[in-house]
Formats: structure tokens, C-alpha cells, sequence
């Protein structure tokens, strides 16, 4: 039989772990908030970029960028894994790292030397664990991405991708799709599909006649990787709120396993109690009967 | 009444203002563009330095950009910038800081290392524009 007092403490243990996790759960809600806010503060800018983006490629028709460009050959390639700092968020990171694992396969399958920036201390220490050491390192920063971030991560592949040194950039990271729903993803960084360019250009007013300064191909030169850069911010802002969501599941479902268990701990504390009552009776009964005789 | 023209200063982070105003005045690469009701379509590179936003009868808002780009299209201003403050919220303090560092970190790099050097110049330039700026306070 179970002994009474190890049960009780087991019953606090687990009542003390589901306070932690309830904590969690709501922590993360009030954040998966904050995050989405982020998201949607940056919605303007990249609206009017990819207006301006538009006009300028209206101008700017056919102009040769190094950053359009695709590479006949791949010999290296970049994927920037945007993982989180922090832990006790279900399948979040690793549902990233293996995307990036099944990269890394494909490619060197291909004959392609594959690098990897590795955004979070989940991405850093994963890599360096198993010998891939990442061209670049990012921590402490997904709790709060600033675009000066995303620069400094854009900066380390838009240069190499225009001296032909990476021939393609993939970013990995869980799309927010909704509070209770992640979706790991992978796009393309570089080159930028022309089509974007296309299209934007298609959503342009082409009655307005602009003029550019100093001129459409200096404007686009700078613009695309000013688009490259909003892109990785959007990706790091996306991936903070997933964290957060992925995280308010996890505890909540920890949360329900907790209360779970302390269901039935109560019930089996319950029924030992209940059955040293019956076998204190039993003898008291027992010993009565025996003083009688 | 006047016309006017809407005027947005937008960085990646958030809406840093709007407004209707009667002018702008930009850092364009090759100088300083005004921007009045009525302008033509326009779209613009920008280099780190002050926007003027010119409002109400003789009211002025300074702010320091980093640099980015300007869209004039149909009386409506659009200043794409990647950091940007109003003069009164620059803090000057943190900005004298970032400044040393940067030169430290300048002096430090023997010139080569091409993006990083290019980096410390974007930071440098960026310290010096807020710093300039936050001696105009606005009216």
C-alpha cells in the first residue's frame, strides 16, 4: 500500500509544478499580445516600401542587380534558423532545426557547401553541439528583435550573395498563423524572385509620372536590400510571437496534465487513508471482541 | 484655407508621426529637398540627416533619420526611414555614449573588413545626426 504521507507530498510537488506552468501559460499570453502588436506596427512600412519598391521598378525595368540575380551553380548556401532563447515551448525549435537539418541534407546532397546563422540560443548551441560551427551568432535577442538586428543579419549575406561568394539564402522560421497554431517555414532570402519585383511593379499607379533621385537603378539599388532587411525583421517579429504561442500551449497543456494527476493522486490518498481507517476499526473491533471473550 | 499635404515618417518598428504640414524638408543624397503641396510624384534616396516638417502658421518639428527614402505622391509624404526620433526625444546622453564607441571602434578596425567598417560609418553617422538635431529643439 501506498504510504500516505509520500503520496500527500507528491500532491504538493505536482500543485506546486502546475503553478509554475499555469504562471507560464498566462506570461505568455499577455507576450503572444505584445508580439502581434510588433507585427502589425511594422505593416506600414513594409506596405509603403513595396509601393515605392512598385514605382521604382516601373522605372527601373529589366536593371540588373546583383541581388535579382540567380547563380547557375550553387556551391554554398546560407540558412538563417530562427530559433528562441529559452525552452518549454513544445516542438517550436526543434520543428525549425530539423527543417534546417533537411536543408543541410538536400543541398549537400546537391554538392553544396551549407553554412547556417543561427538566430537564438537553441539554434547556436544545437549547431555547435554537432560540430557545425554557424557563421554567425545571435542571442538575447528574441525577446525584443529591433530592425538594427535584422540588419546586422541581412549585412552578413547580402554582401557575399553580390560577390557571387553564396549563391542562395534560405531563413527558417514558425510563421504565426494564429494564437494556437505555428507553422514552420522556409523561404527564399536571395536571390529576390523577380516576380516580387513584377508584381509590385503591377500594383503601382501608373498614371503618376515620377521622377527619381539621383535616378530608378540607384533607388532600386539601395531599396532591394532595404526589402532583403525587412524581410529577416518580419521573420525574427513572427518567430517572437510563435514563441509565444507555442509556449502558452505547451503550459497549458502541462497545466491540464498536472491537474490531471493531482486528480488521481487525491483519489488514491484518498482510498489509503480510507483503508487504514477500515484496518484501524477492524482491530479495534477485533481487540474489543477479543476483551469480551 | 491652406493647402496642406499629409506628411508620415515611418520606420520598420512603428509610425513615428503624421500630420498635415505645410512643408517637408528632406536629406536627399545629393542635398536638401523641399516638399510643398502640389509637388510632382517623386521618389527619393535619403541620407542620414534632419527632416523639417514645416506646420500650423510658424510651427517646426525636427527629427533625426538614418537614412531611407521619400515618396511624394499626390499630396502625400512618405519618409521610409530605418531609425528615426523627434529632436525632443533624442537622448543625448546615450548618443554622445554610442558615439565614442563607434569612433573607439573605428580606431580599432584597421580599415578593412569591408561591411563591418561600412557598419561603424552608418553608426557614426547616425550619432552625429542625432546629436546635431537635438540642439534644435522644436518650436
Amino acid at each position: 500500500m501506498a504510504n500516505l504521507r509520500d503520496i500527500k507530498k507528491r500532491i504538493g510537488s505536482v500543485e506546486s509544478t502546475r503553478q509554475i506552468t499555469r504562471t507560464m501559460e498566462m506570461v505568455a499570453t499577455a507576450k503572444i499580445k505584445k508580439a502581434q502588436e510588433k507585427i502589425e506596427a511594422a505593416r506600414p512600412y513594409a506596405l509603403s516600401m513595396m509601393e515605392v519598391l512598385g514605382n521604382v521598378a516601373r522605372y527601373a525595368k529589366g536593371a540588373e542587380h546583383p541581388l535579382l540575380e540567380t547563380h547557375d551553380k550553387r556551391r554554398r548556401v546560407v540558412v538563417i534558423t530562427v530559433t528562441s532563447d529559452r525552452g518549454l515551448a513544445g516542438a517550436f525549435n526543434s520543428n525549425i532545426l530539423r527543417l534546417t537539418e533537411n536543408i543541410i541534407r538536400d543541398e549537400s546532397a546537391a554538392g553544396a557547401q551549407v553554412d547556417v546563422i543561427a538566430v537564438g540560443k537553441k539554434a547556436a548551441s544545437y549547431f555547435t553541439y554537432r560540430g557545425i560551427e554557424p557563421l554567425a551568432s545571435y542571442r538575447d535577442i528574441s525577446d525584443k528583435p529591433t530592425f538594427a538586428d535584422a540588419k546586422s543579419i541581412a549585412a552578413h549575406v547580402i554582401g557575399a550573395y553580390s560577390a557571387e561568394e553564396i549563391d542562395a539564402v534560405y531563413v527558417a522560421f514558425n510563421r504565426f498563423k494564429n494564437v494556437a497554431e505555428q507553422k514552420p517555414e522556409v523561404h527564399q532570402l536571395l536571390p529576390i524572385e523577380r516576380r516580387v519585383v513584377d508584381e509590385a511593379a503591377e500594383g503601382s499607379d501608373v498614371r503618376a509620372e515620377y521622377t527619381f533621385e539621383p535616378n530608378p537603378e540607384a533607388v532600386l539599388e539601395l531599396l532591394l536590400p532595404t526589402y532583403v532587411e525587412t524581410l529577416v525583421f518580419r521573420a525574427l517579429m513572427e518567430s517572437v510571437a510563435s514563441e509565444h504561442g507555442a509556449r502558452r500551449t505547451a503550459m497549458k497543456s502541462a497545466t491540464d496534465n498536472a491537474s490531471e494527476m493531482i486528480t488521481t493522486l487525491t483519489r488514491s490518498y484518498n482510498r489509503a487513508r480510507q483503508a487504514s481507517i477500515t484496518n484501524e476499526i477492524a482491530e479495534i473491533v477485533g481487540g474489543a471482541a477479543a476483551q469480551e471473550d | 484655407m491652406e493647402r496642406t499635404l499629409l506628411c508620415e515618417i515611418v520606420t520598420p518598428e512603428r509610425i513615428v508621426y503624421t500630420n498635415e504640414v505645410r512643408m517637408v524638408v528632406a536629406p536627399t543624397i545629393d542635398g536638401e529637398i523641399g516638399i510643398m503641396p502640389l509637388h510632382a510624384p517623386l521618389v527619393s534616396a535619403l541620407k542620414a540627416g534632419e527632416v523639417r516638417v514645416m506646420y500650423g502658421d510658424d510651427k517646426v518639428e525636427w527629427f533625426a533619420i538614418s537614412g531611407g527614402y521619400v515618396q511624394v505622391h499626390e499630396d502625400k509624404v512618405i519618409v521610409l526611414a530605418d531609425q528615426a526620433v523627434t529632436a525632443s526625444q533624442i537622448d543625448v546622453e546615450r548618443a554622445r555614449q554610442a558615439l565614442e564607441e563607434a569612433r573607439q571602434r573605428m580606431g580599432g578596425s584597421d580599415g578593412g573588413g569591408g561591411d563591418e567598417a561600412d557598419a561603424c560609418i552608418a553608426d557614426l553617422n547616425w550619432c552625429e545626426v542625432q546629436l546635431n538635431v537635438a540642439g534644435k529643439r522644436s518650436s
